[in-house]
């Protein structure tokens, strides 16, 4: 399953804008396109429709992953990615749900959007709703310590609602280690699955087997994922974390990405 | 008079059993007392742990649902360890949050600092879309809070333990406006919270030396009344502040930036300074060593009468 030409798509508009995290987006862009492609339910013609799934971007960083996906759905329109971060346009460099449809909370400051997330569970469980609620958290934002808070109360809550995928894409790995993601979350409460963040069958038979049944226990998907997933030399933690490309580099993205 | 925190429950009882709207979370503050809410309002409270940021930063998602958040604890922290949720979650995606404290300013007068909250008039100000009321009176919390709870932006009741004992009409307790308390030529006094009470009984002395002091008595510190206070000042040309805040960013600050081009001001403050209330004692023994006394009262007044 590779998204290349979501990639692509990713690569041009943070070009354009002349700013953006490419390697961020391009670890999650597969997940987001599964997501939206089979799991959440949404209107695009009425973003703010009542049986509409919720999807919140925790790691709000990787903002071009699901612009491109909002444009691809028909939320947003490709002018709007090409004035991204530009004045007068609706996308920047963080979500904003004030501007953009689609976008449910605006985030950047990282160990937010997750306990957003909890907050819509929670009331959805309270007007007896069964829409599901899905959040990306990224495993360098598992460094924060509201996502632990949010894994407590979830899990005493008993907000099965609610879906928490890590993009375990190893950023915080040479800061501060998350060591056993799995473990973790399970010793806090929370039903904890993994998979291979680029493999579509892996996505599938996880969230075929996931019940978003209200008071059970909220769920984890670990999803081992590539940073800068694609292009080789963008791969990892390094100087492509919020590098702009040039025309030369754009050439050689293109041939990796073959498109 | 009803005790304000007796009142702080029975007014989220009446409101809740009217309005399915309604949630209450709290951080394991005031959890035995609310259970008349928790009974009324089933499904409606919750008790989520000691983890302020994320109870504050919770009630977005509710808020999101078209829910009237009530977020409650000690004040210092949700104002303070909870102000980028504030920020982030509310003010800057525009979504309503009602914030009710335990207790104002030095109310914990034996816990400490720690429990202490006398910035929050000047970091909450400064935030867009917040209204800040400081309730010190039952009747003020009940009717405030009925006026404002639904308005969908963040609603800030520094609600204190003691009262003022004032007792005000109905028709006069309105959300953003200031009370004309009593009339007066001489000096103006505008009071904020408890300290109304001391402002009366300063300008009973006042009144035996002859000096004739109006006082403007003000609940909602945002909007702040300017009009009502300008009106006063512009007669009485001399103005004390009274207010349990920290000298920077209270309603001291405010009165000064409208009243500067009001001709030949003077201006004098009775507040909490620049340092942390790091003695111990009852709430009255920590007035008394701040100054928040008659005689202080009296003192500036008569020293502004003199300058004349």
């Amino acid at each position: 399953m590779m998204n290349n030409d979501l990639r692509k798509k990713i690569v041009d508009m943070i070009y354009r804008a002349g700013e953006g995290h490419i390697p961020s987006a391009f670890s999650i862009i597969d997940i987001i396109t599964y997501l939206y492609d089979r799991v959440l339910n949404f209107d695009p013609k009425n973003p703010v429709w009542d049986e509409r799934d919720y999807f919140i971007l925790s790691k709000g960083h990787g903002c071009g992953a699901l612009y491109v996906i909002l444009e691809k759905h028909g939320f947003i329109t490709q002018q709007d990615l090409d004035r991204k971060s530009k004045f007068g346009g609706i996308l920047g460099g963080h979500p904003d749900r004030t501007k953009v449809p689609g976008i449910e909370a605006s985030t950047g400051s990282l160990g937010h959007g997750i306990v957003t997330a909890m907050g819509i569970a929670l009331g959805l469980r309270i007007r007896n709703r069964k829409n599901k609620v899905i959040v990306l958290v990224g495993d360098g934002e598992c460094n924060e310590g509201t996502v632990w808070e949010t894994a407590l109360v979830a899990a005493n809550l008993k907000l099965g609602n609610l879906c928490c995928i890590v993009d375990n894409n190893g950023s915080t790995a040479q800061v501060l280690p998350v060591p056993d993601p799995v473990e973790k979350w399970r010793a806090f409460g929370w039903e904890a699955h993994e998979i291979d963040g680029h493999n579509e069958k892996e996505m599938e038979a996880v969230f075929k087997k996931i019940s978003f049944q209200p008071d059970s226990k909220p769920k984890v998907v670990i999803a081992n994922t590539i940073k800068g997933k694609g292009v080789s030399f963008m791969q990892k933690h390094g100087p492509w974390h919020y590098k702009v490309p040039d025309k030369e580099d754009m050439a050689l993205i293109y041939k990796e990405l073959g498109v | 008079m009803k005790e304000i925190r007796q009142e702080f429950v029975d007014t989220l009882v009446e409101v809740g059993k009217k309005d399915k709207n309604l949630v209450v979370l709290v951080g394991d503050i005031s959890h035995y007392r609310l259970m008349p809410f928790a009974e009324a309002c089933p499904g409606r409270y919750y008790n989520i742990g000691i983890c302020e940021p994320t109870i504050t930063n919770m009630a977005a998602g509710l808020s999101m649902l078209g829910f009237c958040p009530v977020v409650h604890t000690i004040a210092p922290f949700i104002v303070e360890r909870s102000y980028e949720q504030i920020k982030l979650d509310f003010c800057y995606q525009k979504l309503g949050l009602n914030i009710m404290t335990s207790g104002s300013a030095f109310d914990y007068s034996t816990l400490g600092c720690t429990h202490h909250c006398y910035s929050d008039f000047a970091m909450l100000k400064s935030l867009p879309d917040t209204q800040i009321y400081f309730p010190a009176s039952s009747a003020e919390l009940n009717l405030i809070f009925k006026q404002t709870y639904n308005n969908r932006r963040v609603n800030y009741f520094r609600v204190a333990k003691v009262s003022h004992d004032i007792e005000f009409k109905e028709d006069q307790l309105k959300a953003g406006k200031g009370i004309k308390v009593k009339n007066g030529r001489d000096a103006t006094i505008v009071v904020t919270g408890p300290e109304l009470k001391l402002a009366v009984e300063a300008a009973r002395s006042l009144k035996e030396k002859g000096c004739e002091v109006e006082i403007i008595y003000i609940h909602t510190i945002k909007p702040f009344d300017v009009e009502l206070v300008a009106r006063s000042i512009q007669k009485t040309k001399n103005v004390l502040v009274i207010e349990e805040h920290n000298k920077y960013g209270g309603i001291g600050d405010e009165v000064m930036r409208f009243a500067k081009d009001i001709d030949r001001v003077k201006y004098s403050f009775i507040n909490i300074g620049g340092d942390f209330v790091r003695d111990y004692g009852s709430y009255e023994d920590l007035c008394e060593a701040l100054g928040f006394t008659v005689k202080e009262v009296v003192k500036k007044i008569m020293a502004m009468k003199r300058k004349r």
